[in-house]
């Protein structure tokens, strides 16, 4: 009986009266006759750490500035805590902004820095002085008081600039693309110090990201977005497994799309006719709004498919091919697999023995299957 | 080895081609002589005789405060208009505004000159002011073509300054009027400087637009440093100019030494 409490008390989207924090209604902003963010509806709720992810135009930063308050809306609605933000100016919002430059300002040390919005507020000198080597301390930078942006690596003035966003104590903190100017090992490391102040001081998150990974490691929940629109909003497993277009499919990981039409169409199952692009038919084990002679497309992830040499049982979910390419990745081997139907498939396999004599090679034919639920059905 | 000497040779050319007139200069700002092309002998003669020369005293500190009041004016006005046409976005006028700030840049001074003339005259026929032609006349019309180059040197900094350090700080409560003092200013401080600086040289340099505007009495130094030459060179005249480049060497020496701390810091 307590799970379900759990599950309803760390994810507020799934709890129909919760209230949203931020409140984001049909909003859109144009430039010109370009439509940077069309019609975007959007509930974050508190304490989340929403991850916006998008390529590049997708309308996400501009989305974020509207939330900072750099651009104005040219429609919409945007509330956070409850309070309009139509005619509040930037410096009078509840919001601090984590630049994707960083933006410390260069004529100041880290101390200045991070002390600048504080002295803003106008406290007190000793409770500014209390509040910086808080945060100091949590950004790891007390050594660094002293010094200039300049004289800082990389990863120092990625902690400077979170540090001041956070002085402020904002009910609401934007990042823009917050470790795009990382190496990969830092970033990795930084990724999870950053949940871990997000977790420990409670504040909202939303972070624009290009980069799905970061996004997946992130995010409570990740709002993808194409072309000024949100295409899909949802945890990271839901994304990744229940994408519910075919670009949210691509762009999220590797994907398998084959086109087909349906065949079948029953209530516990549908079956689905993609000779041409898989070499088979695909059964899906459960019922998919469609309509019979419907086109749609089957998306299936690398690592839900299966090699064999043998022809396993089932007259669907089956397909062979060469293998053309092996990446041995470490941790996994990936097979690029050109079936016969003239469709080039990637194949996962986890590499769980350090021993694999007998393992499939190069130039090998090979049967591809899947379970009846592996994939997802997509209709646009 | 050929290529080795070649450089230095070249080099060795290219500055005496540009410093041998200064150093003859400063040579013969020491010479005995009252023939300026004759060497006689070492002398500081011609320092003393300048110090008591009433008129190039007078002509140097009225050259000095115009030069001084118009950067100044130059500066605040020049950075205003370099502010208007980054930061203001797109406004209806803003093409035409960058190119007219920009115009006096190739305006020949001749014209700008003449076309001032003519401005104060007419506006003194109007409605009284300025009554005349001297200090204010020249520190206005030099106010005017120097702020072009303020606006030149202020608006390419403003252009490389990062827009997002601005929005920082207006996300951190800033105000905009304390964003501009916090943040953009301190920032663009090294180009108002070196915008001040151009614009006092400029307007210390310069002899047909003072030419044209002046009046009675109020004679800029190079307007006498001209006159007197066209009665023949005197030595005094070089140990002016002796002083001038001194003066001028040592800000430079100055400026280039504050950059160097400035950017170690």
């Amino acid at each position: 009986m307590k799970k379900p409490q759990i599950a309803a008390d760390t994810r507020p989207w799934r709890d129909p009266d919760a209230k949203p924090f931020v409140r984001i209604r049909n909003v859109t902003k144009t430039f010109g006759d370009v439509y940077a963010v069309d019609d975007v509806s959007l509930d974050i709720y508190k304490g989340e750490l929403f991850c916006l992810l998008g390529g590049s135009g997708s309308g996400k930063s501009t989305l974020l500035r509207m939330l900072a308050g750099f651009e104005t809306m040219t429609a919409g609605v945007i509330e956070i805590d409850g309070q309009d933000m139509a005619n509040v100016p930037p410096y009078e919002r509840p919001v601090n902004m984590m630049f994707q430059s960083y933006a410390l300002f260069p004529h100041m040390t880290v101390e200045n820095n991070i002390a600048y919005g504080l002295k803003r507020e106008g406290l007190p000198k000793t409770e500014i002085a209390e509040r910086v080597g808080e945060l100091l301390k949590l950004t790891r930078l007390e050594n660094f008081r002293a010094r200039k942006p300049h004289q800082l690596s990389g990863g120092q003035r990625q902690r400077v600039a979170l540090a001041r966003a956070l002085a402020k104590r904002p009910k609401l903190l934007l990042l823009d693309e917050p470790l795009g100017a990382l190496d990969k090992k830092l970033r990795e490391d930084t990724q999870y110090e950053l949940v871990k102040i997000q977790e420990t001081l409670g504040v909202t998150f939303i972070v624009v990201t290009h980069d799905q990974e970061e996004a997946m490691v992130l995010a409570t929940r990740i709002g993808v977005m194409n072309e000024g629109k949100i295409a899909q909003i949802g945890e990271p497993q839901e994304i990744y497994e229940f994408p519910n277009t075919r670009f949210v499919a691509d762009f999220i990981g590797t994907v398998n799309m084959f086109e087909g039409v349906v065949t079948e169409d029953e209530d516990d199952h549908i079956r689905i006719d993609a000779s041409s692009e898989a070499g088979c038919d695909i059964y899906v084990g459960h019922g998919v709004d469609c309509a019979p002679e419907q086109i749609l497309w089957y998306a299936i992830r690398p690592e839900k498919m299966v090699l064999s040499r043998e022809r396993p049982e089932g007259d669907a979910n089956i397909t062979h091919g060469l293998v053309q390419d092996i990446a041995y990745l470490g941790d996994i081997s990936m097979y690029r697999v050109m079936l016969d139907s003239g469709k080039r498939v990637h194949v996962t396999k986890t590499n769980a023995s350090r021993y694999d004599e007998d393992g499939i090679r190069w130039d090998e034919r090979v049967f591809v299957s899947w379970a009846s639920d592996a994939g997802a059905v997509l209709t646009s | 080895m050929r290529r080795g000497l070649f450089i230095p040779i070249v080099a060795v050319l290219g500055f005496v081609f540009l410093y041998a007139p200064i150093v003859s200069l400063i040579v013969f700002s020491f010479n005995e002589s009252q023939l300026v092309t004759v060497w006689t002998g070492f002398s500081t003669k011609w320092y003393g005789e300048l110090f008591r020369d009433p008129q190039i005293l007078g002509a140097a500190w009225l050259s000095l405060q115009i030069a001084a009041t118009s950067a100044t004016i130059a500066t605040i006005l020049g950075t205003l208009a370099g502010i208007a046409l980054t930061r203001l976005g797109h406004f209806r006028g803003r093409t035409a505004l960058t190119g007219m700030a920009s115009a006096p840049l190739v305006m020949p001074e001749v014209i700008t000159g003449l076309s001032l003339l003519l401005l104060f005259v007419s506006m003194e026929a109007a409605f009284g002011w300025p009554a005349g032609r001297g200090f204010t006349t020249i520190v206005i019309a030099h106010t005017t073509f120097c702020m072009a180059y303020v606006t030149v040197v202020v608006r390419s900094r403003l252009v490389d300054m990062d827009r997002s350090l601005d929005e920082a700080a207006l996300d951190l409560g800033a105000t905009p009027l304390r964003v501009f003092f916090d943040i953009t200013l301190p920032i663009i401080s090294p180009a108002l400087i070196s915008g001040w600086l151009l614009a006092f040289t400029l307007s210390l340099d310069d002899l047909v637009i003072a030419s044209f505007v002046s009046g009675p009495g109020a004679s800029t130094l190079p307007m006498v440093i001209f006159s007197k030459i066209r009665l023949g060179v005197s030595p005094d005249v070089n140990a002016l100019a002796t002083i001038i480049i001194a003066i001028v060497a040592l800000g430079v020496a100055g400026a280039t030494l504050f950059g160097m701390r400035r950017a170690k810091n």
